[in-house]
């Protein structure tokens, strides 16, 4: 008992495989613009200033299809199905479909993941992917054999299906993405060394509707996302220098291009290639940053990284990372 | 083609032409008149405009000036004031070179 006590004290999550999916199609801002009925001026401002090209949607395809392809990515997964406990969907928007309509349970049936304990995590809106990977490692550290293996399976990915799920004004379009990720205990890829998340629940409602608390979130916004970059840089024990690459939430390239001036870190060293070319892929954006930065060779062995996102309602999160 | 911002003495040409385009510009983007514009006019807190309302009066602007702002250096300074916007706008400001 005691030496399973000493062993979740030194625990540390782990981020041992990302695999990421984009749909095919890809929608210019113009043409997602003109079904949202957006203005000239509303719609140039996105590829102009924001740095938002196209997006890439699925119109056809369901969440299974999406969140399948995933998974079907995720190589390290196969012949390992029996070790994952727990299947978490981490998702920006609360509800997605109807009772009794539940594709994370066909999901994992179709995957062999049937035995495994399935449930949805959400309410820090885009930044409920980071949350996701940090329950994981909080659910395995607390299994009595949590060592021996196990593993929990993190997926982000979400239909546009809406206006308001497509369109968040003057900031930022969504589009589809999705990402599987495999956490474990000590595993030997990816240590989590840091997650801070702060919830400012006073921000909770519609941007377009309540002007006044529009520009106060615009104001707060940079602050306290700010703010969690630091906390968990601290968490860690390092400083910004110590960070070799920010894989951003892509809600928009300006709005980190201003952060990065405020917190004094360079911008070149935010992955944004993918703002305009994916849009905003609710939680997945930094998990799908995560193998665009792998495929790219920008994460060193020993070096330090982090994930960071924010969700409107609003939620600030970031989580450093040893690769 | 090279771009690059524009040197102080033209910088400071085109300044009264931003301040001037601001003042006729801002109506348009807020929908409502301003009964008396000036330099010192708070954007935010006086005319209620946002960072979407701010970059498309950038857009406009661009337009009716005929030039290119280099937006990614801007900060909550530079959107204060009217006069804290032209400043950055004459500053900022793109030529072909």
């Amino acid at each position: 008992m005691l030496a399973a006590a000493l062993a979740r004290e030194v625990s540390v999550t782990a981020i041992e495989a990302v695999a990421s999916y984009l749909p095919e199609q890809r929608v210019s801002v113009e043409d997602v613009a003109g079904r949202l009925g957006l203005t000239a001026m509303q719609t140039r401002l996105f590829r102009r200033f924001l740095g938002l090209a196209e997006i890439r949607l699925d119109p056809g395809g369901s969440l299974l299809d999406l969140l399948s392809a995933a998974v079907s990515r995720l190589a390290q997964l196969r012949g390992r199905e029996q070790l994952v406990r727990y299947v978490l969907h981490a998702r920006a928007m609360p509800v997605v479909e109807p009772y009794p309509v539940n594709t994370l349970h066909e999901l994992c049936e179709a995957f062999g993941l049937g035995h495994a304990v399935s449930f949805t995590v959400t309410h820090h809106a885009c930044a409920t992917g980071l949350l996701a990977v940090d329950v994981a490692g909080r659910l395995l550290a607390g299994d009595e054999d949590g060592d021996a293996g196990a593993l929990a399976l993190v997926l982000t990915g979400e239909k546009a299906f809406t206006r308001d799920a497509q369109y968040v004004p003057g900031t930022s379009i969504f589009g589809e993405g999705a990402a599987a990720c495999l956490v474990s205990l000590h595993g030997p890829r990816d240590r989590v060394l840091a997650y801070a998340s702060s919830i400012r629940g006073e921000f909770d409602g519609r941007l377009d509707a309540l002007p006044e608390m529009a520009s106060r979130f615009e104001k707060e916004y940079p602050v306290s996302l700010a703010e969690a970059i630091s906390a968990a840089v601290a968490q860690a024990g390092m400083s910004l220098d110590d960070i070799s690459l920010i894989l951003p939430h892509n809600v928009n390239a300006l709005s980190w291009q201003r952060l990065c001036r405020r917190i004094g870190f360079p911008a070149d060293r935010v992955l944004l290639s993918n703002v305009p070319v994916t849009g905003h892929a609710f939680c997945a954006d930094s998990l799908i940053n995560y193998t665009t930065a792998a495929d790219l060779g920008l994460l060193r062995p020993g070096s330090t990284y982090l994930l960071a996102a924010a969700g409107l309602g609003a939620t600030f999160s970031a989580m450093v990372v040893e690769h | 083609m090279d771009h690059q911002t524009l040197t102080s003495p033209a910088s400071a040409e085109l300044r009264p032409r931003v301040y001037d385009s601001i003042s006729k510009l801002l109506p348009r983007v807020l929908g409502r008149e301003i009964p008396a514009m000036s330099e010192d006019m708070k954007l935010m807190s006086e005319l209620g405009m946002r960072s979407a309302s701010m970059l498309e009066l950038l857009l406009e602007i661009e337009d009716d000036l005929e030039i290119q702002i280099e937006v990614e250096d801007i900060d909550d300074a530079a959107m204060t004031s009217v006069g804290d916007l032209a400043d950055f706008v004459a500053s900022h400001a793109i030529t072909d070179g």
